[in-house]
């Protein structure tokens, strides 16, 4: 360890930033510790979703009130590490060409299973907005003929998922996932989450809804389908992983992988996207867990995400804490007044995120912020897009103080394609 | 390259490497008075001519209310790129224009309003805080262009929701307008250690910034969105297309955004002119008046004149990025563009 310590140091009085204290921060360190962390927290979103599988299985099993319950408790407790990877998607190509399939939002959830009559029919957008799977053994599909006789995760991966090249056409994923457990939040912009009846999964005559067999088969295929996805993702970042060596084997890229994704996450995605949009809207289905109602965890759980990237550490879902070389590190060797500009407003954004999640769990849920002239929904909203944006114009001037301008963003799926913030 | 990269952090944190403190200052005044300015001043100006021609043209077929909402319109279109200050505060861009629209909200949303006979509408207070998809221009397109939507309630409420609207549109971009005006414009023109912009090389960032998204949103969402794929075009995403100015609007985007590149450019002659070689070639490939609403993306031979004309775009972004960011040293950064 001594050894390896010194092999590293030496390295790095030639590659990276020599402190004053005498010890020395490489981007390779940077780096290692970012994947590290990036593998950390793929496995904990796969063992907290194998904890939700079992919990599905005792469901479609036994089905009763207690078992949904604990399906639902268990697909929260696997939100909490899977938000935390998100700041991993734009910047890796691996990432975001996966994601799609494991937190596509937001969805047509009548492609699924029924609906409300409120909620209306095929779309100018899709054809397939209320196709209703779980109820259609066989159905047509942009003139071919489909056998969905049995649910299976292929049928889901390869046929219905982004079906007819609709993107809102969700159908795998912890967003469809959301849906089997909980329905339509039928409340609006008033409190309540959906309220789906555990005997929509009942056998026999005590079944509602019709077709609660299938319904379990499509919860089952879509939990399975979630976890061999997440298996692959967590391999991607082991030693020796693709994911992990695209980010070690060029240093400049690999940093500057690290900057976008926090940059992406924060401005375009959860300010824009995610949050202002739907505030500007009123509209609850803007909502990003709008079946549960846990939109406050997804947001706050993102956030700490990007932070985490900036300090280098990560606390898992046991309790351990994976840290090491940062980019702290990097950026308050160069600048050290920018490392505190940063790191200010990186607890800025996670204090106004985290007043809208104890605001929510105290009893004021998300959906209600979104209420047309709801000023206090709107100012702790608000709050927390505020310190996204402000934090980006940080991490533009950590891009810059690195020296990493004119390298920035190339080669970066996200960045050179993006879609609208709309889409 | 380490030591370039040294060389160029050093760089960096004394400017522009290949241009004077001087000249990116002139450029930041130019482009400040004689594009922002002005294209916030015709905004204002057209969006009073609107809410006069609702006082005595509130017919939807009136063929001078129309015309007054296609010129503001076409003025919004010339500043719809300059997504930062003034026009986010308070998600004014927003309630200007909210497109693209891919779940609909805008009908949805107008709907609404139309069935309950929302009373929303005669207090202006009140109406700002109504969804900002039935508050813009677009709103308004649906309103005088939609059949559906016209013949929707009564033509009294009509006229007075078309009357809010236009209520709003003015007061939103006078807001804009005092702003740049006031604090804004001058946190730009003189930047200081506190301000928005701590040096002229964030301010011009901000505006290289402008340029290219304004060129990224050409390709993705007025040209991308129609396009669809090869398998499944999408012309009914066509941006205003029920008021057949989708091309129209690609063009004055254009040409604004070349005038722009014009200026961020005058210090690179050569960039210059091949912005304005690619801008013209450009305009030439989006001046087909036979395909008014890129209807033509569904046949081989059409879709192709419009996939060349989306390359010629986006060759276009290309010598943004890669030539004029190295050439002056600044990167792209982050936009409102970068979510999935």
């Amino acid at each position: 360890m001594k050894s390896f310590i010194l092999v590293t140091s030496a390295l790095a009085l030639t590659a990276g930033a020599a402190f004053a204290d005498g010890h020395d921060v490489s981007k390779a360190d940077v780096l290692t510790n970012y994947a590290n962390i990036a593998h950390a927290k793929y496995e904990d979103s796969l063992l907290t979703a194998r904890t939700l599988s079992a919990a599905v299985d005792a469901l479609i099993a036994d089905p009763s009130a207690q078992n949904l319950e604990a399906a639902k408790e268990a697909w929260i407790a696997a939100r909490v590490p899977y938000q935390q990877t998100e700041v991993y998607r734009f910047g890796n190509t691996a990432v975001d060409n996966w994601e799609g399939k494991v937190n596509a939002w937001p969805l047509d959830e009548g492609l699924i299973d029924y609906v409300d009559t409120s909620y209306g029919g095929a779309t100018d957008e899709n054809e397939h907005a209320v196709l209703n799977v779980i109820a259609s053994p066989t159905f047509n599909l942009s003139g071919t003929e489909i056998d969905a006789s049995e649910i299976t995760p292929e049928l889901l991966e390869s046929t219905l998922h982004e079906a007819d090249g609709v993107e809102s056409n969700v159908a795998t994923g912890y967003h469809a996932i959301e849906f089997l457990l909980w329905g339509q939040d039928m409340n609006g912009t008033d409190h309540g989450a959906g309220a789906r009846a555990w005997t929509d999964y009942a056998m026999g005559d005590d079944c509602t809804n019709g077709n609660c067999d299938r319904r379990g088969e499509y919860l089952k295929a879509a939990t399975d389908l979630l976890i061999s996805d997440l298996e692959f993702m967590t391999a991607q970042w082991v030693d020796g992983g693709d994911a992990r060596g695209t980010v070690v084997g060029d240093e400049d890229a690999g940093i500057v992988a690290m900057l976008t994704g926090m940059g992406s996450l924060s401005y375009g995605e959860q300010a824009g996207e995610r949050m202002r949009l739907g505030l500007l809207l009123n509209d609850p289905e803007e909502e990003h867990d709008c079946f549960s109602d846990n939109t406050h965890n997804s947001h706050y759980y993102d956030g700490l995400g990007v932070q985490n990237v900036y300090l280098g550490e990560y606390v898992r879902v046991n309790g351990d804490l994976v840290s090491g070389a940062s980019l702290a590190d990097l950026v308050s060797h160069e600048d050290a007044a920018l490392d505190a500009e940063m790191q200010a407003k990186l607890s800025t954004t996670m204090r106004a995120l985290g007043r809208i999640k104890t605001t929510a769990e105290a009893g004021f849920s998300y959906d209600q912020m979104l209420e047309q002239g709801n000023q206090a929904g709107e100012a702790l909203v608000m709050g927390g897009v505020n310190g996204l944006i402000d934090q980006t114009k940080s991490i533009e001037r950590v891009v810059g103080a690195l020296g990493l301008d004119n390298i920035a963003f190339e080669g970066s799926d996200s960045i050179d394609n993006p879609g609208s913030v709309f889409e | 390259m380490r030591h370039l990269m040294k060389s160029c952090l050093v760089v960096l944190a004394t400017g522009f490497p290949l241009m004077a403190q001087a000249d990116v200052k002139t450029i930041i005044e130019q482009t400040v008075t004689e594009q922002i300015l002005p294209g916030y001043q015709g905004l204002a100006n057209h969006a009073e001519s609107l809410l006069l021609a609702t006082d005595s043209h509130c017919g939807v077929d009136d063929p001078d209310l129309r015309d007054a909402w296609g010129a503001m319109m076409d003025a919004w279109t010339r500043v719809s790129h300059l997504r930062f200050g003034p026009s986010e505060t308070d998600a004014r861009a927003f309630a200007l224009a909210f497109w693209p629209d891919p779940r609909g909200k805008t009908a949805k949303a107008l709907n609404q309003l139309l069935t309950d006979l929302d009373p929303s509408v005669s207090d202006p207070a009140i109406f700002e805080t109504v969804s900002v998809a039935a508050r813009g221009l677009n709103a308004l397109e649906f309103l005088l262009y939609d059949d559906a939507m016209r013949a929707a309630a009564t033509p009294e409420y009509r006229c007075a929701l078309i009357r809010a609207i236009a209520t709003g549109l003015v007061d939103t971009s006078a807001a804009i307008l005092s702003d740049w005006q006031g604090q804004y414009g001058d946190a730009m023109l003189n930047p200081v250690e506190t301000g928005p912009y701590r040096g002229e090389g964030e301010v011009y960032q901000e505006l290289y910034k402008a340029l290219a998204t304004g060129l990224e949103f050409a390709t993705l969402s007025r040209l991308g969105r129609p396009l669809g794929t090869f398998d499944r075009p999408r012309p009914r995403r066509a941006e205003l297309r029920r008021s057949g100015r989708s091309r129209h609007q690609l063009i004055v985007a254009l040409e604004e955004l070349s005038e722009l590149a014009a200026i961020l450019s005058s210090d690179h002659p050569e960039i210059a002119s091949r912005f304005e070689v690619g801008f013209a070639e450009a305009l030439d490939l989006a001046a087909d008046p036979d395909d008014p609403i890129f209807a033509s993306v569904s046949e081989t031979s059409g879709r192709l004149k419009v996939e060349i004309l989306q390359q010629s775009v986006e060759r276009l972004r290309l010598i943004v990025t890669d030539e004029l960011g190295p050439a002056i040293g600044v990167g792209v950064g982050f936009n409102a563009l970068d979510g999935d």
